[in-house]
């Protein structure tokens, strides 16, 4: 590496942290590692849920094919009232046994103040969990490995860098 | 009978299918399309084979400090989902030489989304996924079935790509294109299948796991065998254009965490501080398989194969319609028999392959119904015990080699068990091609079966229709008609399959009947559009507005229709036309009938006419601006204000050379002569007139015809000259009688 990239990283690193400090929000890896059921790819949700219990923002989805949101029907009430746009958090579906990992966004004022984040999934026609995992957001909880309830068997928190 | 349960089975299953496979081939064109765009992707990096998976490493690790996985499509493009130095999100395409961001990864848009969906399932979840899976099967059993109808056509495996006879457009086609569609088409349908099989879960896909047992190491000891992943022997040995897929370690440093490298056939996962293979999973064929068939049926490996694909599912669409064109074209003739078989007087019976056959007869049988006769028309297999039948017609194909049609296999047993009790004429229509070896060879063996009954006799030789032509069924027609008296239409655009439209004319002169012994009268037409036509062409006439048709022959005089008709008691034609009010419009149908022409060549012609008959030469007369010799001979019954009325017309074109002579002859007046004396009087000139290339036309009644035709032949006879049939091979002879 020469010395022009080595001050251009440092450079980027610095204003990197800066525009983090400002904008209040840390990313951070999630890995949501799926139980070897038999089937169709499952379905993720994962979205904010604020102190009250309700639907705040959607983070991540995971699977691409819109007429499948039907089946996730807690978050889908939340999504066809909200009409949030999702493109930039949509992504593949998971299978059976199969692991992903997806960036998460959060603010860093939503920490230790009641928040989590609900994982639910469904596949297809078959049961749907509403809340497969849930993680508080809380500074130790939040990077705490959580055993899902469905389809899910953990997902794990890390934050990035 | 095996051609039929084929048939059927091959139409069944694309009636059933037809609705969905329509949609399927309209998605799956459109899909197509998609995938040749896509693999035109600017974002591909070439010479993937050349670039380890150790190499993309060491580069990518300096840029993107957060890595969370490397993909590479089918169209090869390499796909990074990592966080940048920055902590941005990065989800786009690199080089993987230099690791330089080429573009973010494009989202399928929400119509191919919306198509996909559809093409997968119809938006029907799991019942929609059943349907297109056992629609994709069909379309297997459909293209399977298709090859064998190709097969059976084309008389065997060997021929299989020999010329094929074209019939008509949509059958040509359907079968040439699915010689050439074949191989796309069943790709599709077998690859369509197996994806839905192995959706299912029907396939056994057992993965075959390996497990390394690595050595028990401390912390510490990971750490002092630490290799970087860029060096680790493994990477270095792997390719990129081997690699689906690579999923970096969760969490770094982690010995419990690894790399998961999915490759074509097998999955393995890599320590990430040591660089050993720690498990290896082989896929099971049926998912090796599986991965080939999407790659086969979506195209997106090769972009030639994505064209191919899409030609071969647009070919799809084109064999729904003219597969439907050629079953509404089989099916298409409705019989409408008025009579029952056992009083019936005309038997009919066709043999029939893809339906041309029938709908000539039923244009036969349509006519012979419109006078009133006693006709019934039914396929060959239904033949039987006839007790009333004086006349039987056949009509038939061949199929294969010299074989029956599919609905005449049963007629040379039946004909064994049935036998006539009294004497029936029969007549055998054959219809083919003359580009095949067996000409009409079931027609000539079913004209000797026939005449080796005891109670048959030929009315008429056998007649061969070549290619669907007109003119040999018309040629037919007139011997028909000829010898059994019943009027049939010997204008050749009656049999053929397109009509001419109706069309609009005034009635500009009507003529009253002016004695009651020969009720007739003369009507004058004008064609709202121009039209060519000539004297001697006809006028079909459709008095109750529905498909009964009364034809008349016609004199074409200053552009204007002239009709000369005959008050019927009752006639249906006739009456329609009496009552008709100057200035009136009618719909009518005006047909050319060449083969009544004055022909352009002949300077000597003689006309011979009884009753209405003479109204198509009074037009040929008036037109003969070239002043070729016309002698005009007519017979009629009084000497009735009308008919001396032509002799006027008649005496003024000789006046003007347009006519050299007119003899006439009145049955029932006195010194009561028919036209035939006239012809007998003039045998001599009769005689040289056929010997010099003279030309005789005779319009009027059947009867008439025949013993007009009778009396030259003793002419020609006596003078030692060829016979008549000769002159009327030679074109000599010509009529139109009814």
């Amino acid at each position: 590496m020469n010395i022009v990239t080595k001050t251009g990283l440092a450079l980027a690193l610095g204003v990197g942290f800066i525009a983090s400090a400002v904008a209040q929000s840390s990313k951070y890896k999630c890995m949501i590692q799926m139980n070897a059921y038999e089937g169709e790819a499952a379905y993720v949700i994962i979205s904010l849920i604020n102190p009250q219990g309700g639907y705040e923002k959607t983070l991540s989805v995971l699977g691409p094919d819109k007429q499948w949101y039907n089946t996730l029907k807690e978050w889908y009430k939340f999504q066809t009232k909200t009409k949030e746009k999702l493109h930039a958090v949509t992504g593949a579906s998971v299978g059976g046994g199969d692991r992903a990992i997806k960036v998460l966004e959060i603010d860093n004022d939503k920490l230790n103040k009641g928040y989590k984040l609900r994982f639910e999934s469904a596949v297809e026609e078959q049961k749907y969990h509403t809340t497969d995992a849930e993680v508080a957001l809380t500074t130790d909880g939040i990077t705490a490995r959580t055993n899902g309830k469905g389809y899910i068997r953990f997902v794990k928190l890390t934050k990035a860098q | 009978m095996t051609l039929s349960i084929w048939r059927y089975a091959h139409l069944l299953l694309a009636l059933i299918s037809s609705l969905f496979l329509l949609i399927l081939s309209l998605t799956g064109v459109i899909l197509a399309y998609d995938a040749v765009d896509e693999s035109s992707s600017s974002y591909r990096s070439d010479g993937l084979d050349t670039v380890s998976v150790a190499q993309t490493i060491r580069i990518i690790k300096d840029l993107y400090p957060e890595i969370i996985e490397l993909s590479i499509d089918k169209q090869s493009r390499v796909y990074l989902d990592a966080l940048d130095a920055e902590s941005e999100s990065v989800k786009g395409y690199i080089d993987p030489r230099s690791g330089m961001l080429l573009g973010p990864v494009a989202k399928k848009s929400d119509f191919i989304q919306w198509t996909t969906t559809l093409h997968r399932s119809l938006f029907l979840h799991e019942t929609g996924r059943i349907v297109v899976g056992v629609v994709s099967f069909l379309l297997l059993l459909i293209t399977l079935t298709g090859i064998l109808l190709i097969v059976k056509r084309q008389q065997g495996w060997r021929h299989f790509f020999k010329k094929v006879h074209r019939d008509f457009f949509a059958q040509y086609f359907h079968v040439v294109s699915g010689r050439v569609m074949l191989i796309p088409v069943l790709m599709i349908s077998l690859t369509g299948t197996y994806l839905f099989l192995s959706r299912t879960g029907i396939l056994n896909k057992t993965e075959a796991v390996q497990e390394y047992d690595l050595e028990e190491r401390t912390e510490e000891e990971w750490i002092d065998n630490q290799l970087a992943p860029a060096d680790f022997p493994i990477f270095q040995d792997i390719m990129l254009d081997e690699v689906e897929r690579i999923e970096f370690p969760f969490l770094e440093d982690d010995p419990e965490e690894y790399f998961i490298l999915t490759l074509a056939d097998r999955q393995i996962t890599v320590h990430q501080l040591s660089g050993e293979l720690v498990s290896e999973t082989r896929y099971a064929y049926a998912a090796v398989w599986e991965k080939l068939s999407l790659d086969l049926h979506t195209g997106q490996t090769n972009r030639v194969w994505a064209i191919v694909l899409g030609l071969g599912a647009l070919n799809i669409l084109f064999f729904i319609y003219s597969g439907f064109v050629i079953t509404f074209r089989r099916t298409g003739t409705k019989i409408k028999n008025k009579y029952r078989a056992d009083n019936a007087e005309i038997i009919l019976l066709y043999g029939s392959e893809n339906g041309s056959t029938l709908a000539m007869a039923n244009r036969v049988h349509k006519q012979l119904l419109d006078q009133g006769e006693r006709a019934f028309l039914t396929n060959i297999d239904q033949y039987g015990i006839f007790p009333n039948a004086r006349e039987l017609v056949i009509f038939t194909c061949t199929y294969g080699l010299g074989e029956a049609p599919s609905n005449a296999k049963k007629f040379e047993q039946r004909l064994v068990d049935y036998p006539q009790r009294q004497q029936v004429g029969f007549s055998v229509l054959g219809f083919g091609s003359t580009s095949y070896p067996d000409f009409c060879a079931y027609a000539h063996q079913v004209d000797t079966m026939l005449a080796a009954q005891p109670w048959a006799g030929r009315t008429v030789a056998l007649h061969t229709v070549n290619d669907k032509s007109t003119a040999d069924v018309a040629a037919w027609a007139q011997a028909w008609s000829k010898e059994t008296l019943l009027t049939l239409a010997t204008a050749e655009s009656i049999y053929a399959a397109a009509q001419p439209r109706l069309q609009e004319l005034e009635v500009i002169s009507k003529t009253d009947i002016t004695g009651d012994q020969d009720p007739v009268f003369q009507v004058v037409l004008k064609p709202k559009k121009r039209s060519r036509i000539t004297s001697g062409d006809l006028l079909a006439i459709y008095p109750d507005n529905d498909a009964k048709e009364r034809f008349y022959s016609i004199a074409c005089i200053e552009g204007n229709i002239q009709l000369i008709v005959k008050l019927h008691p009752n006639g249906l034609g006739s009456g329609y036309l009496h009552q008709l009010q100057v200035g009136e419009q009618i719909a009518a149908r005006l047909l050319a009938n060449a083969h009544f022409h004055l022909p352009k060549k002949a300077k000597h012609v003689a006309m011979i006419a009884n009753g209405t008959g003479i109204a198509p030469f009074l037009g040929m007369v008036a037109a003969n601006k070239k002043k070729r010799a016309i002698q005009l001979y007519a017979g009629f019954r009084y000497k009735t204000l009308s008919n001396e009325g032509y002799a006027a017309f008649a005496h003024e074109q000789i006046a003007q050379q347009r006519l050299a002579g007119y003899q006439v002859a009145y049955s029932r007046e006195e010194n009561s002569q028919y036209v035939l004396d006239l012809i007998r009087r003039d045998s001599s000139y009769f005689g040289a007139l056929l010997r010099n290339g003279g030309v005789i036309m005779i319009c009027g009644a059947l009867q008439m015809q025949r013993d007009v035709e009778a009396i030259l032949e003793t002419i020609l006879a006596n003078a030692g000259a060829n016979n008549l049939e000769y002159y009327r091979s030679k074109g000599q002879l010509l009529t139109d009688c009814y």
